[in-house]
């Protein structure tokens, strides 16, 4: 089954959005992503699955510069950012959402997007927050920290789409957040990427949600990827979670 | 390393340093051993710098004061009265007895509940302050500014008070390091890590706090004392916070968090500056500034563990083996016997009395009312921002709630802080994974079992006896072959099963669980399922769970209540809530088929 208008957006030239070639990452000896490869095309949305502890948020931490490449390299838009800091790879365009202690706790819900946006158009940020997560314009002055988890999570993801960044590496969207909230992110995700043709990476557990949102899907297992498809194809879902149960 | 071979390294340690001691007068001039016993006793108070600093992670400026104590209630004792073996002992027990009175009174103004880090190093800079005005208006019975000289002290050669201060700093740093290695001296490290942990894992951590600075208050007290003896002079500086401050920087040039360094550290700087002194008397200050600099910029951590590095360093290329974490610890499950606890009584396990919560003007929780049984499992939903986080809080920690009252296993909880609330037995899994990030999983366990088996002050134990069900946790998300990994280390998913099975250890009778499943693999959810099943049905704990997976929910609940914007809403079956038209509508959203609609419909979104 495919359907040609599910496929993202075609570009002019076949430099892929997110290019990770041989790609190796860990901590402190202990080497967590094997000789990984990857290429998004713009405006591509791949899900990456997997069981825990096989390396899917050491992959995203690695692309980020968070974490020291051990080989390999990795380029944005044809542009080589392997060796590049964390703050040099986000100003590129690259966003990330991450799973754990992502936002300023004790900064207001607008200094938190103010900080993120770097554009001098604030309002077009807004706007943007506005159009995934409206409750959260009438939060501005609320201490991040003293919004719910599942509203930071929602603030979390605002903040990257306001942001305008090109390439979105998204960790763990959907953990505690209600099913209602679950359903309105997958359409908030595709709305944007439909609007600016943003690329994404997203790290899921939540295999609806990675299905009904991305276009392809991969799964790691133990550092490499072992299993990849098309998120249309009829046997996706039976194949992964072959893959998460074993 | 075994424990028998880390208790004989240090003995050996020991009988070294006894011996580099013992031949110290005979191999240097009597200058040097002169300035050297002062540098012996420094050490010894900046060894407790480094407790409180290093390992408990506060930061003190005032530990001159415990030192001043000692010397000037020595001081005192031999000017005003006669020098005899008594007023010997007075003095010593003065001097301790006022240290530990001073301690008390600090420790319970700086660690007692609420007060931060911060607050804390601003009391123990102040005390060095009042400390030396108040021995400044001592007028002549404390000598004020010029202080107290010219009394008898002990009849003792330069050698003995050598051996005197260099066998006291030996003994006490060999205490030192037998107690932080042990299972009780990794509270300290515990409570720097993570404090609110510890608390929620029953431990009294302001109590622990002032133990330890009443420990460091004698040692520093004791080294007073006998330097007043050996110099016979005392002076208001001894208790200044100049001194208190290069105590501080002794210990970080040294190594902060090492015992070792510190000590050494010490004696370097102290035994140098009075050489540099002597030579140079106009730029040794400038020297010493500019070595502290380029050291504090070349090595962060200090010197010993640069030192030390480098011999592990050679070690491991020769041997071509990566270090690879080993834990030395064995886990076995308890007698389930031993942990069933006392049989759950008639009345609820847990009781909500009209709880309400409010920040100012925001009303997050209001006229919650519930009660549930023990072997009941309860699952709490509602949308985000609905209060099910704030309403763990308020039954795990007496101080939240607004109004209301809860009650636990018949006790009502008052006003109780986090560890006496475990002590009532709650068990509280926070929402983001919250362990001991720099301890190993063994070690985390351990921690969380300090309520049940009294840790050692000197030995490390070699086996950690668990309840089943957090044996059962480990053995399902494969913690057990983790077990010598730091937690920093581990995947997010394992994080919150490592955290999970902490809260099990506790043995608690009532069970919060924010989301306890997060991050973890639908076949690890409901391995997980199954073992929070069977602790409700087998071993009767009462289980409060928060989840959104409305599977996981049905699955695993015998009731669930919606919350609702700070309001009760529905309480009931699963069956009966979870298809209601409410849920529905505030919570459920079109569900999984919803997302398969969207997906199915993206050509529309889709340039």
């Amino acid at each position: 089954m495919t359907a040609p208008a599910t496929n993202p957006p075609a570009s002019a030239n076949d430099t892929p959005a997110l290019a990770v070639e041989n790609l190796s990452s860990g901590y402190a000896g202990a080497v967590v992503v094997r000789e990984v490869s990857l290429a998004l095309q713009p405006g591509e949305i791949r899900a990456v699955l997997g069981k825990n502890g096989m390396g899917k948020s050491t992959l995203l931490k690695a692309v980020m510069g968070f974490l020291p490449k051990m080989g390999g390299v990795v380029r944005f838009e044809g542009t080589d950012a392997t060796r590049l800091p964390p703050h040099r790879i986000a100003r590129l365009g690259i966003g990330y959402v991450a799973q754990e202690k992502a936002l300023f706790q004790d900064l207001t819900v607008e200094e938190n997007l103010r900080l993120a946006v770097r554009a001098p158009d604030f309002a077009a940020a807004l706007a943007e927050v506005e159009t995934a997560f409206p409750f959260l314009l009438k939060r501005l002055r609320q201490r991040a920290g003293t919004l719910s988890g599942g509203e930071q999570k929602m603030l979390l993801m605002a903040r990257a789409l306001a942001t305008g960044a090109r390439l979105l590496l998204v960790d763990e969207i959907t953990e505690g957040l209600q099913p209602s909230v679950i359903d309105r992110l997958a359409g908030v995700i595709r709305d944007a990427r439909a609007r600016h043709g943003t690329t994404m990476l997203l790290v899921e557990q939540h295999l609806p949600f990675a299905l009904a949102v991305a276009d392809r899907w991969a799964v790691l297992d133990r550092g490499e990827f072992a299993d990849a498809g098309a998120t249309t194809e009829p046997d996706a879902h039976a194949r992964i979670l072959r893959h998460l149960s074993v | 390393m075994t424990e028998s071979r880390r208790l004989s390294m240090l003995f050996i340690g020991f009988l070294l340093a006894a011996a580099v001691i013992g031949a110290g007068p005979y191999l240097l001039d009597t200058y040097s051993v002169n300035v050297l016993t002062r540098s012996l006793l420094y050490a010894a108070v900046a060894l407790t710098v480094d407790l409180l600093w290093g390992y408990l992670g506060i930061l003190t400026f005032g530990q001159s004061v415990f030192f001043a104590a000692g010397a000037y209630a020595a001081g005192l004792v031999f000017t005003h009265m006669d020098f005899t073996p008594g007023n010997a002992a007075l003095a010593l027990g003065l001097g301790v007895g006022g240290a530990l009175l001073t301690a008390a009174i600090v420790g319970w103004l700086a660690f007692w509940h609420g007060a931060s880090a911060l607050y804390a190093s601003v009391i123990t800079l102040v005390l060095p302050i009042v400390a030396t005005q108040l021995l400044y208006t001592g007028g002549e019975f404390t000598g004020s500014s010029s202080g107290l000289s010219g009394f008898t002290s002990f009849d003792i050669s330069m050698e003995g008070w050598f051996w005197l201060a260099g066998g006291f700093l030996v003994c006490v740093t060999t205490l030192a390091v037998l107690f932080v290695q042990s299972d009780a001296g990794r509270l300290l490290v515990a409570v720097r890590e993570n404090e609110q942990r510890c608390k929620y894992l029953g431990l009294d951590t302001s109590r622990l706090k002032i133990t330890v600075y009443l420990a460091c208050a004698v040692i520093g007290a004791v080294a007073g004392y006998l330097y007043a003896g050996y110099a016979m002079v005392v002076a208001p500086e001894l208790a200044g916070f100049v001194f208190g401050t290069e105590l501080v920087i002794w210990t970080a040039l040294g190594g902060r968090g090492t015992l070792l360094g510190p000590v050494i550290g010490t004696l370097i700087v102290d035994y140098e500056s009075a050489q540099l002194s002597g030579d140079y008397p106009f730029v040794w200050q400038l020297i010493i500034g500019v070595v502290f600099v380029l050291v504090i910029v070349a090595f962060p951590r200090g010197l010993l563990p640069v030192v030390a590095d480098v011999p592990r360093r050679l070690f491991r290329s020769f041997l071509k083996r990566p270090a690879r974490p080993v834990a030395s610890v064995r886990l076995s499950t308890l007698d389930p016997a031993l942990t069933q606890g006392e049989a759950p009584g008639d009345g609820p396990a847990l009781a909500v009395e009209g709880v309400a919560r409010r920040f100012g003007s925001l009303t997050v929780l209001d006229g919650i009312d519930f009660a549930a049984r023990a072997g009941e499992l309860v699952s709490l939903v509602g949308p985000n921002g609905a209060g099910k986080t704030t309403l763990m809080r308020c039954i795990a920690d007496g101080a939240e709630r607004s109004s209301g009252r809860i009650v636990v296993n018949g006790h009502d909880i008052g006003r109780r802080p986090p560890e006496a609330c475990v002590a009532l037995g709650v068990g509280r899994k926070f929402q983001m994974a919250n362990v001991f990030e720099t301890l190993t999983v063994a070690q985390c366990l351990q921690i969380a079992r300090v309520r049940h088996a009294r840790p050692s002050l000197w030995r490390r134990a070699g086996e950690l006896h668990l309840p089943e069900s957090a044996m059962h946790v480990i053995a399902t998300t494969g913690l057990d072959r983790q077990l010598g990994t730091p937690a920093h280390l581990l995947s997010h998913g394992m994080k919150q099963a490592l955290e999970l099975a902490m809260v099990l250890a506790l043995e608690p009778r009532v069970l919060l669980l924010d989301e306890p499943t997060a991050g973890l693999t639908k076949t690890e959810r409901m391995q997980i399922g199954a073992i929070l099943i069977d602790l409700a049905r087998r071993q009767g704990l009462c289980v409060l769970l928060v989840e959104h997976d409305l599977d996981f929910v049905r699955e695993i609940s015998s009731r669930v209540i919606v919350l609702h914007q700070g309001r009760i809403v529905l309480d009931g079956s699963v069956e009966e809530v979870v298809n209601s038209e409410l849920v529905k509508q505030v919570y459920a959203g079109s569900g999984h088929a919803g997302i398969q609609h969207q997906a199915a419909g993206r050509e529309e979104v889709t340039p």
